[in-house]
């Protein structure tokens, strides 16, 4: 046991030494890892998060910063489930934006530049007084899969890891892997390839991808991605570059903050500079050199490298972002200049950028390539299909990015502590969350390059908006998952009461068009009408604040100031979200109908043909929701496929009865 | 390929929610065949049904009693133009085929009947036409249909998804799909390029310009959308067939010219006047045109009961025709060619209402001398605002040819030629989806320097509703387009 250091030791749960059974496993610290541990912990269950090197546990691996557009409502959704990211965004923060300010609130990026260390520290701290969670050191060599519990779908159960240097098993009812890039990972740089998931880090056991591939038959693929070199902050000219301040008043990520660690005044600024046709030629003439680019592993296609760049889209200037890695930091991230040549020919690079011409490197770039599990092999509760109590999240899962990673680990930390208490699993819709249409878009549809959020992605973007993410999901969260905490769940019922009262008094507030002329003589409103105008419809007006209402009515409207902005807001998009409503209600009653995991579709005695049986056998789509929306499925296959689960139900007793005799007409 | 969600309508039997009350959208649709039949049955199924059965049958206060038949006319609620005289019937909830309140109107048959009262109900608030199998599933949805009857629903929806994709195939391949693929494309890049500004112009170098390429394209598609939608239902008639009528005095030779054009007896033809008392009907294929050729009773007063009823009918019909065939018997013009264009302009005045398009067929030319039928066509030369004029004997076939020739080109006027001008709206169902993108365009201008997420909110709808006709378009699709057409790399 000497090689193992705990955490808990330098803890107040010093009296804790890990136990030989846990209710749930957490293998990896990253983003994903300490959300689902931290998730896996308030839902109850007795916790373990094992992670390669303690202190790497809440590092930021690739760019300095949380949020942005799509990512940031991310951010939002899973602060509302009370995870760590916002709450930790707002400790760390060292530059608040919020992106697409001038584009519409529903489509708003909300994004902080983060000091690395005061992230780490923070995620660090809040999983140490997490109750029921131990952090362990180690790294897993082996996944125990046992014969399946027979009342359940699966073919396999797994009871429990081992780790490496043969140390006694460690036994559970769920475990959640979240690896990152280390699943068989090799790093890239220049012609040199070595195996390993992120450079300093030592290269995983061989014995885990071994296990997900020979022993469960998990389908992988594989990806690529990189990271940019890092510069040394005094040698770079930075009057040869333009400044981006951040936002004068920073806006908190989590619903609990009322203002950010950092003071407005104490932010720092980032720095925009431009590629030069030199940056181009370096990479023409080093191509050679460069095992990385010229191997077919996917990588995304919205966050490639710098090579990628200018072979796809030669001739033009790309942006280099210069980003603060913290406030005592000498060290600055060029964002968008991810490269994976040798490190001469990196410095060469980045010195044919004016703002760079004498920049030093302090840590050279690289790629990765590394195995994900194709991700329709899961199920909405990110449980693998044929596996009961096996969670993914993350990387793992085909995703890139932080937000992407925490959502999923929030996610994936429910459903493995729900069902290792025997709790049935939770799925999110997509009609509610930008979670739920990441993972209804991994696991229908899969992947074929690093998924990435956008809000293009999320069809019921005006209604999931990153204000009102805790009224969609904190209630939820508390009532029916159980992964939110009370004092965060009194305070999202304060602020639905408030706005309900609100929005009420507002759509009582009737008056003529003339009356509303008197009362707010600043706004322009044009149409003469007769009938009478609520405070929701004025408050509609491009140029009317609530402010201006709560001016003109003190009395009634005043005491809701806090929520000025949410009330605006809602009054623009509710006619928007209400036309939506319809189209949510049917997707969610698709999804309300599950379809049984163990059917045999090669062999389903029902007419299909032979097209969508492959397709449902290889999908295995757990709604007839999802099922719709598989490519090539017919209409005629949904009716018999919803015939056939009706009469599952039926069989099963899961209809009341007296619903069944309403529609069989028996007796 | 077109957007169709069965069981978007059958999942409430599972949670016993009322359908109805579920899904508030009404539909119609033409429940018996198409055109050719004497009686038509159109049905209507939803919560608007009732408004759509008082303000088309002017029951202002009460409706008729339940599932009985009432003798009423059916007027357009706009123009408050009669349209037929018809049995409507009523079916409150749940006591009908789809469990919703439902109405059906029994009309006559003719297509000209059929169109303006479909036409009619799709102006009412609320209704829209049905899409295949739709009343089928509403039943389905409601329990109407035991356990049996659903085995088969899937065949049969899939025979109904069969028949309308293979239709809407044959329409896609031809300019009209060409047309609705090409304003797809043209959504799809507008759509893309908001969605990049939207998503990556702030870490990328997409600049505002990227938007006024969309405000001119969206301009661009509205005002293309609405010449399309103004072609005067020229497709939909080449779709169910142009309303040509046979009309004019009895004995005139009005069902020996069916029968000719037909090249079958499919109409009585007897020697004495009033042979024919109600509407018989065909279908043609005019040089690749459909043609409904309806024959009617001779107008003339009479005393019989039932010829006086096929004369009212005849009249009626002639009013709903796209083109009326007045057929005169040469042998009975006068022998004076001045008289006799005399007499034809009171004829057709008294036959046609104004402004009808018509063709003057002059039959039994072979009993006219050649000399007098010269003199006659140079007298009717003169006279003008005539409709063309042809000579033809049913009896020998003589001047069959030129008469053909002249129909042939009226009717390829009135379909519109689809080789040759603007592809033409064929379906109402169409139209509907056209109509529904256009306002969702507005939707777009409206909200462009205002919320730009509510604007592609406003092209996303219209490129939903463009894709029920052309098929269904996903956020990959989009994502695809805005990696094409930009430079993105975070």
């Amino acid at each position: 046991m000497s090689d193992l250091i705990f955490l808990s030791l330098v803890s107040r749960h010093s009296s804790h030494l890990v136990r030989q059974q846990y209710d749930v496993i957490v293998v990896g610290g990253g983003h994903a890892g300490t959300e689902a541990a931290a998730a896996a912990a308030r839902v109850g269950a007795e916790t373990l998060l094992v992670s390669q090197k303690i202190e790497t546990i809440g590092a930021l691996s690739c760019n300095p910063s949380l949020g942005g557009v799509g990512k940031g409502q991310l951010v939002k959704e899973v602060d509302a489930l009370d995870g760590l990211c916002g709450r930790a965004g707002d400790w760390a923060g060292i530059h608040f934006s919020i992106l697409n300010r001038r584009k519409g609130p529903a489509v708003w990026g909300p994004r902080a530049q983060l000091d690395r260390q005061r992230y780490r520290e923070f995620i660090q701290s809040e999983l140490l007084s997490t109750p029921r969670l131990t952090v362990l050191e180690g790294s897993v060599e082996e996944l125990f899969v046992s014969e399946p519990n027979p009342e359940e779908p699966g073919h396999h159960r797994v009871t429990g890891i081992r780790l490496a240097n043969g140390s006694h098993p460690i036994s559970a009812s769920s475990v959640v892997l979240t690896t990152g890039t280390f699943l068989s990972g090799s790093l890239f740089m220049g012609q040199s390839k070595s195996p390993g998931g992120r450079i300093g880090d030592a290269p995983s056991s061989a014995g885990l991808s071994h296990t997900l591939r020979e022993r469960l038959g998990l389908r992988t693929g594989r990806l690529r991605t990189g990271t940019p070199p890092r510069i040394v902050k005094d040698s770079v000219d930075l009057s040869l570059a333009n400044v981006h301040p951040p936002d004068s008043h920073p806006t908190p990520f989590s619903f609990l903050n009322t203002h950010t660690h950092c003071k407005p005044e104490e932010q720092l600024p980032c720095y925009l500079t431009y590629t030069t046709p030199g940056v181009e030629r370096v990479v023409r003439e080093s191509l050679h050199l460069n095992c990385h680019i010229q191997e077919d592993a996917k990588g995304p296609r919205y966050c490639p490298s710098i090579e990628s760049r200018v072979l796809r889209f030669p001739g033009r200037r790309h942006q280099v972002w210069l980003e603060p890695e913290g406030v005592t930091s000498d060290i600055l991230y060029p964002q968008g200049l991810s490269m994976t040549m040798p490190p001469d020919v990196q410095l060469r690079l980045i010195r044919e950028i004016p703002a760079m011409h004498r920049a030093e490197i302090h840590t050279p770039g690289y790629g990765v390539q590394y195995d994900f599990v194709c991700p329709t092999q899961l199920s909405p509760a990110l449980q693998v299909k044929s596996t009961q109590g096996l969670f993914l999240a993350g990387q793992i899962n085909g995703t890139t990015g932080y937000e992407e990673a925490a959502a999923q680990g929030l996610w994936a930390g429910v459903n493995a502590a729900r069902c290792a208490l025997s709790r049935p699993t939770v799925a999110l819709s997509r009609t509610e969350s930008y979670i739920g249409v990441l993972i209804d878009d991994l696991v229908s549809r899969g992947v074929t390059e690093p998924y990435r959020m956008f809000t293009s992605r999320a069809e019921f973007r005006t209604s999931l908006r990153p204000d009102n993410a805790d009224l969609r999901l904190t209630l939820k969260g508390f009532e029916e998952v159980g992964c939110v905490s009370i004092v965060r769940y009194q305070e999202a019922v304060r602020v639905r009461d408030s706005l309900q009262d609100a929005l009420a008094t507002l759509q009582a507030l009737a008056l003529s068009t003339q009356n509303w002329r008197k009362k707010l003589p600043d706004m322009r409103m044009s149409e003469v009408k007769n009938s009478l105008l609520t405070g929701m419809d004025v408050l509609r007006y491009n140029d009317v604040s609530f402010e201006m209402l709560a001016s003109a009515f003190p009395e009634c409207l005043s005491h809701h100031m806090e929520f000025s902005q949410r009330l605006k807001i809602e009054a623009v998009y509710r006619p928007h979200c209400n036309l939506q409503k319809k189209e949510i209600e049917r997707i969610q009653k698709e999804e309300n109908m599950s379809l049984p995991q163990d059917i045999n579709y090669l062999t389903l005695p029902v007419s299909l043909s032979h097209e969508v049986r492959e397709i449902l056998d290889r999908v295995r789509p757990t709604t007839l929701g999802a099922a719709t929306r598989l490519q090539g499925m017919t209409p005629a296959a949904i009716i018999h496929l919803f015939n056939y689960v009706r009469r599952i139900c039926f069989t099963y007793g899961k209809i009341p009865l007296s619903i069944v005799k309403k529609h069989y007409k028996i007796k | 390929f077109f957007i169709y969600n069965p069981i978007r309508l059958l999942v409430s039997t599972c949670d016993g929610v009322q359908v109805g009350l579920a899904d508030a959208e009404t539909i119609f649709a033409l429940s018996s065949g198409h055109g050719r039949c004497g009686v038509a049955v159109v049905r209507a199924s939803g919560p608007a049904s009732s408004t759509a059965l008082r303000c088309m049958t002017r029951l202002t206060r009460n409706l008729p009693p339940p599932r009985k038949a009432l003798l009423r006319s059916i007027t357009d609620p706009q123009s408050k133009e009669v349209l037929d005289r018809g049995l409507v019937f009523w079916f409150p909830a749940p006591h009908s085929f789809t469990g919703e309140d439902s109405v059906e109107f029994h009309i006559h048959g003719g297509p000209a009947v059929i169109t303006a009262v479909l036409h009619a109900l799709g102006s009412v608030p609320g209704m829209r036409p049905a899409e295949a199998g739709e009343f089928t599933r509403r039943a389905f949805q409601a329990g109407k249909l035991g356990l049996t009857e659903v085995e088969g629903l899937g065949d049969l929806i899939h025979a109904e998804t069969e028949a309308q994709r293979r239709q809407a195939l044959r329409q896609m391949s031809g300019d009209l799909g060409r047309l609705y693929q090409d304003w797809s494309h043209k959504l799809k890049r507008c759509l893309a390029h908001v969605e990049a500004f939207i998503d990556f112009s702030e870490d990328e170098l997409i600049e505002d310009g990227v938007l006024n390429q969309v405000d001119t394209w969206v301009c661009d598609l509205q005002a293309e959308i609405e010449r399309h939608l103004q072609d005067e239902r020229r497709g939909e008639r080449l779709r169910t067939g142009v309303q040509v009528v046979i009309a004019g005095a009895a004995n005139a030779g009005k069902s020996s010219l069916l029968n000719t054009l037909c090249q079958r007896p499919a109409a009585i033809v007897s020697p004495i006047a009033g042979t024919t008392r109600d509407i018989v009907e065909t279908a043609l294929d005019i040089g690749g045109f459909p043609v409904l050729l309806s024959d009617t009773a001779g107008l003339r007063e009479s005393p019989d009961l039932v010829e006086r009823e096929g004369v009212r009918r005849a009249r009626e019909r002639v009013d709903q025709a796209d083109l009326t065939l007045v057929v005169v018997d040469c042998a009975h013009l006068p022998s004076d060619a001045e008289q006799a264009a005399t007499f034809l302009e009171g004829h057709l005045r008294s036959v046609l209402s104004p402004q009808e398009q018509s063709l003057l067929v002059l039959n039994k030319t072979d009993l006219l001398p050649e000399e007098q039928r010269l003199e006659l066509d140079w007298e009717l030369r003169r006279v003008s605002g005539l409709p063309p004029v042809c000579h033809i004997s049913c009896h020998t076939n003589e001047g069959l040819q030129d008469f053909l020739a002249v129909l042939h080109r009226s009717v390829k006027t009135l379909c519109g030629d689809p080789l040759s001008c603007a592809p033409t709206l064929t379906q109402a169902r169409h139209r509907a989806h056209l109509q529904q993108c256009f306002a969702a365009l507005a939707q777009y201008q409206r909200y462009r320097d205002i919320d730009l997420a509510l604007a592609a909110e406003g092209v996303r709808l219209a490129l939903t509703s463009l894709g029920r006709i052309t098929g269904h378009v996903g956020a990959e699709e989009i994502l695809d387009i805005i990696f094409k057409d930009f430079c993105i790399g975070k």
